[in-house]
């Protein structure tokens, strides 16, 4: 799906929320914004309203129970009556030997009428065609994968499942080990980010009783290996959502529009998916402030961060998406980035006190076969600045120290010089600059 | 968490951050729960233990110091909505005890305590349908229910539900219960949780506490929940809840609403009831407005207005002596008088190419056309461009544009002309009148039908419609005693007149009346008679039907007796059973329509989905030709599920399968049954499918979706229908047919222009 112009790209968005709701895709264009409604026929059933967990929506969900059961009842009743199995058959074949083969893979760029099409392969020109009768008009829709006759290019058939393999990578299919258990300290944290993504994907009346909108994302900021990663970890880990998460740097791409396109599609299948969780990591890769740009790759870079602002607070609404954003440079990010609508909570990270470093010292080293005279504290009251990530490389330095003396236990002369060591490594090993 | 701030904390604090390095030793699995703990949440945890063990002690004095304390933490924890309170986390492993020693307690108040608090704890620790909450509450001291949190009283909310079912079952007594039921209703209602106070007295069966419990600040949002839900409520309950819901209108006074329960419910006590209690003209009047037009026959009598002249004025309004009046005023002042001629809304030149110029097909059909969205387009305002204008301007060739129609272009024309003079009693009728004594029949019926029109919904004290029209029935020729039935019909809908009905069953009993007037005389006796279940009428009809003989049965037209007959039934549910009874022994031809379409009408508006079932049951086989009660059944679902938005979405994701997988003969009726359910509502899913519909290959399935399409757009100048259909103009520039249709449905849409 190649290097259409950013133009040609809107069109493949905007009417990519209503997917399959009708035939004439004509008069589509002027629809007022409807509710988000896609895949198939399940996603056309009717809003029930209280969200509330009251009677009255237990009475509106059988109702529609009631009705999807005649529904089935009466489907499965026509299938059973169809009287004509070997014709279709038949058909079938039939409809094979009009597609041909083998079938190119193409983009449907806009509907003309009923029967024409505009469409684009992922080499050269768009083209004119027609769409075979056969092919399910209803599930047509502009921006949609389509198949392609090989020779004539007319319209023979749809890819059901359009996501774009970019995105599905993004999909975090299994959850990560940490838990909120393996975070230490960040009480206050871990509460925010529970209510701000978590409460309003499992009770959204909660947030209607008291006649509010739930935040839609939070960006957590904070110095480098203060955990937020790992809380974005946990929340992963912990929730029944979807979860995506994504790289700033992913969302720049090589061609012009793709990083737009991109992010289009992430929050497209979020809301497919809903409801889910964005978690874009080192966001600062895309979001910096705006400046004028002079070569084409910052502009593109530029681009890529307006689609994500419109994303996140832009005409479409998004239903059950949360989004979070993990930076350590939070100054540096587009203040349009972070205003409320978009992002309306921001949680810092600060590096732990005493009291939650004795925690991450007892995460860390709860595992580990510590002599008797081993006496943590030393580490925890000292006045040095730790990150989380810091003690963790003491303990893992202080391992590989008894390790290497080939000793079964380590001891506190271990956790000294592993901490001089980090110490030495994050003072002077290293220029000064780069941890800033 | 760190609500805690005891001296003996701080030692513990100390000990306990000591302590696990030295735990690691000892026993892993403890150590690993253990490790989770902060050290404020150790502190809190031993305290608990402490409590709890001196719960257990002797000395009453040690042990209500510490249960006053256990209930001041489990009070005092302030946690976050996603997690569990603190306390009662770490109580958890000492429930079993304190229920264990609870049982070994004396009677007494501390007793009760314990209870109180064992009640909080089995909020987390009973096991599901055990209702130990409910049980602990019971025996405990009756406090201030709300002090222990909402969590709690909606808990226990859930288990006195299940308690009542089971104590109900077993004959058990309820009345502490209801004590605990009259408490958390009273918190609910206080804490702006209306829908779970209606909920829980659903479910215990007495809605009647909710009237102490509403005050003016949520009675709204209360009498709100009981009408929604009582669209979902089987058969006794939603009544119920009407009721309930109309009780607390009357009592904050929120009297207007209070009328449309009293409407919805056809209830006249209750319509009185609200009449009679206020003083205040204004707001009576707009009552009346209110009853008219709901089109509720009502005589105002000395109890419901005292003053004999106020009482004229408002039965006035109810027998909408004055909509024509009001209507004109309200034209003038949003400035919409100007009459619009077709071609105003046809809109010709916004179509390109070859629509515009091909007028030169069947010019009486497009006469015809003309004239309906003419009438259409006009109704009510009293002047158009084709039959008011020219008339008074010659009055010598009057009418012109009339004897532009041919045969019954003609009767329509004339017709129109009551529809555009719609209400204006006086002067209407004497603008109608000179074409009642046309010598052309076709003008003449026509013009009855229009009397019948400018009177639809008017109830004046000298019937001038019965007057005019009653002699016509009588005459020799069809087309006039049709006219003048029809005219009736129209006239005195839902007002029972006694006359009709005399006259009206004589023709119904001659052997000798043709089929139409016999067919036109049981629908106007429906709508005279709708909703009354009738017996003697319903006899009548019964009686033609069965004896007409079976070539004047095939006639299609007789298809509309069972409608008359359903009519008589219109919405009132089982009445209709024992006319269906006899419906089972009709000539078999009609007899399954007529099943159907009296199952239809009389469920129309419930959304009973039994009914929706047993109607789509009809749908599924695949019959032979010749049936005809597919049709019926399919407009039936229409009907039926019409009654609240979501069975209408559901009905129309069903009508979608209907579609896809029936016959010719259902498809045909697919479209109007939407335009049916949505009916001046024009819903973007809807319009896409008959926009859809309107190009199929199967002339009958277009020409209906083009219908319907102005059915759903009628009256609002929807712009995107509005262009839809002039497409289809030039589409259809070549049938005849559709054209007709398509047109027709440009007036449906611009009805009264749009306002």
């Amino acid at each position: 799906m190649g290097q259409g112009t950013p133009g040609g790209l809107n069109k493949h968005n905007l009417p990519g929320d209503r997917k399959n709701d009708g035939g004439d895709k004509k008069e589509k264009k002027f629809e007022p914004s409807a509710p988000p409604s896609r895949v198939g026929r399940k996603a056309r059933l009717p809003v029930v309203t209280p969200v509330t967990k009251c009677k009255l929506r237990l009475l509106k969900l059988e109702r529609i129970k009631d009705y999807l059961l005649m529904e089935e009842e009466f489907v499965a009743n026509q299938e059973r009556l169809k009287p004509h199995e070997e014709k279709s058959e038949e058909d079938r074949s039939k409809v094979d030997d009009l597609r041909g083969s083998p079938m190119s893979v193409g983009n449907l760029e806009e509907l003309i009428d009923e029967n024409h099409a505009i469409v684009s392969s992922s080499v050269g020109p768009e083209y004119y065609v027609s769409i075979l009768s056969f092919v399910d008009k209803d599930q047509l829709e502009p921006g949609c994968a389509i198949l392609m006759h090989n020779k004539v290019l007319s319209v023979v058939g749809l890819l059901q499942d359009d996501v774009d393999p970019m995105v599905s990578v993004m999909k975090v299919e299994k959850a990560p080990l940490e838990s909120y258990a393996d975070i230490g300290g960040l009480d206050a944290q871990i509460q925010e980010i529970k209510e701000a993504v978590e409460l309003p994907l499992t009770h959204p009346e909660l947030y209607e009783d008291i006649g509010i909108k739930p935040p839609k994302g939070v960006i957590l900021y904070g110095e480098p290996g203060t955990g937020k990663t790992l809380l974005a970890k946990a929340v992963a880990n912990s929730t029944s959502a979807t979860f995506l998460r994504v790289v700033g740097s992913e969302l720049i791409q090589k061609y012009l529009g793709d990083g737009p396109k991109l992010v289009r599609e992430l929050f497209r299948v979020a809301d497919d998916l809903s409801p889910s969780i964005v978690f874009i990591d080192e966001i600062d890769a895309v979001g910096t402030k705006r400046y004028d740009a002079h070569s084409g790759g910052e502009r593109e870079i530029q681009r890529t961060m307006l689609e994500l602002l419109n994303q996140l607070d832009g005409f479409d609404s998004r239903g059950d998406v949360k989004v979070i954003l993990a930076t350590n440079k939070i100054e540096s990010l587009d203040p349009a980035l972070l205003r409320p609508g978009r992002i309306d909570r921001k949680i810092e990270f600060p590096l732990p006190d005493i009291k939650t470093r004795r925690r991450i010292f007892q995460i860390h080293t709860s595992r580990m076969t510590l002599a008797d005279d081993v006496n943590l504290e030393e580490f925890v009251m000292t006045k040095d600045e730790f990150s989380g990530a810091d003690i963790k490389a003491i303990c893992t330095e202080a391992g590989l120290l008894a390790l290497r003396e080939r000793r079964m236990k380590v001891t506190h002369t271990d956790f000294k010089k592993a901490k001089e060591k980090v110490m030495f490594k994050k003072k002077e090993g290293v220029p000064e600059g780069l941890y800033m | 968490m760190a609500a805690e701030q005891n001296p003996s904390n701080s030692s513990n604090a100390e000990q306990a951050g000591a302590k696990p390095p030295a735990k690691d030793l000892k026993k892993k699995k403890d150590e690993k729960k253990e490790e989770d703990l902060s050290d404020e949440d150790l502190a809190l945890r031993q305290q608990l233990e402490l409590y709890v063990e001196r719960v257990q002690d002797s000395d009453p004095g040690v042990q209500k110091l510490a249960l006053e304390s256990m209930r001041q933490e489990i009070r005092t924890s302030t946690s976050s909505m996603t997690s569990v309170p603190k306390p009662l986390k770490f109580l958890r492993p000492h429930y079993g005890t304190l229920k264990a020693y609870f049982e070994t307690m004396a009677e007494s108040d501390l007793k009760k305590y314990l209870a109180d608090i064992l009640s909080v704890l089995a909020l987390t620790m009973s096991a599901e349908g055990e209702r130990e909450s409910l049980k602990y509450r019971l025996l405990g001291s009756e406090g201030d229910i709300g002090s222990w949190g909402h969590e709690y009283v909606r808990n226990l909310a859930g288990e006195i539900s299940q308690e009542f079912a089971k104590r109900q079952y077993d004959d058990m007594p309820i009345d502490a219960l209801m004590e605990l039921v009259q408490q958390i209703v009273a918190f609910h209602m206080k804490h702006n949780a209306e829908p779970e106070a209606v909920d829980l007295l659903m479910e215990v069966e007495d809605l009647d506490l909710l009237v102490e419990h509403v005050d003016k600040t949520n009675y709204k949002r209360t009498c709100l929940y009981l009408i929604s839900s009582s669209s979902f409520l089987p058969s006794p309950d939603d009544m119920l809840a009407l009721d309930i819901a109309f009780t607390i209108y009357i009592k904050f006074e929120d009297l207007a609403s209070g009328l449309r329960i009293a409407l919805f419910l056809d209830n006249l006590q209750y319509v009185k009831q609200v009449f009679t209690s206020t003083e205040d003209l204004l707001l009576k009047k707009q009552f009346c407005y209110n009853v008219a037009r709901h089109g509720l026959v009502l005589e105002l009598d000395d109890e419901m207005v005292a003053d004999d002249d106020d009482r004229e004025a408002l039965q006035d309004i109810v027998n909408n002596v004055k909509l024509s009046e009001g209507y004109l005023t309200l034209a003038r002042d949003i400035e919409v008088m100007e009459p619009k001629s077709p071609e105003d809304i046809y809109k010709a030149h916004l179509i390109d190419g070859r629509g515009s110029t091909s007028s030169s097909l069947d010019s009486a059909r497009q006469n015809l056309a003309a004239t309906f969205v003419n009438a259409f387009v006009n109704a009510g305002f009293g002047q158009d461009k084709l039959m008011t204008v020219l008339s008074e301007s010659s009055s010598g060739s009057s009418g012109s544009w009339l004897f532009k129609n041919k045969e019954h272009g003609k009767t329509s024309a004339a017709a129109s002309l009551g529809m555009i003079l719609l209400w204006d009693v006086d002067s209407g009728l004497a603008q109608i009148d000179k074409y009642l004594h046309s010598t052309d029949n076709h003008v003449a019926a026509g013009a009855l039908l229009g009397v019948g029109i400018v009177n639809c919904g008017i109830k004046n004290d000298c019937d001038p419609a019965l007057a005019l029209l009653i002699d016509y029935v009588h005459k020799e020729d069809t087309a006039i005693r049709i006219g003048a039935i029809l005219g009736l019909g129209i006239a005195y809908a839902g007002s029972h007149k006694e006359e009709i009905k005399v006259r009206l069953t004589q023709i119904l009993g001659d052997p000798k009346t043709p089929p139409e007037v016999l067919v036109f005389s049981a629908i106007t006796l429906g709508l005279v008679y709708v909703g009354s279940c009738n017996e003697e009428i319903a006899q009548t009809i019964i009686l033609a039907i069965m004896e007409r003989s079976e070539a004047e049965m095939a006639e299609p037209l007789i298809r509309l007796l069972p409608v008359a007959l359903g009519l008589l039934y219109l919405g009132k549910q089982e009445s209709v059973e024992a006319t269906a009874e006899v419906s089972k022994t009709f000539n078999e031809k009609i007899r399954k329509h007529c099943d159907v379409t009296l199952l239809s009408m009389a469920y129309a508006g419930t959304g009973n989905v039994l009914k929706v079932q047993k109607l789509l049951g009809y749908c599924a086989p695949h019959l032979e030709k010749g049936e005809t009660h597919q049709g019926p059944a399919v407009l039936g679902i229409a009907l039926v599920a019409m009654a609240e938005e979501l069975g209408l979405e559901m009905a129309i994701r069903s009508l979608e399968h209907l579609l896809q997988y029936g016959e010719q003969n259902i498809r045909r009726a697919v479209p109007l049954a939407l335009g049916m359910l949505c009916i001046s509502n024009p819903k973007v899913n809807v319009m896409d499918t008959l926009s859809r519909l309107s190009h199929d290959a199967d002339a009958d399935v277009s020409m209906a979706a083009i219908i319907s399409l102005g059915l759903i757009g009628s009256g609002t100048n929807n712009a995107r229908i509005a262009g839809m259909l002039r497409n289809l103009s030039s589409y259809y520039y070549k049938e005849a047919g559709h054209l007709f249709c398509v047109r027709i449905a440009q007036g449906l849409v611009h009805m009264e222009r749009g306002y």
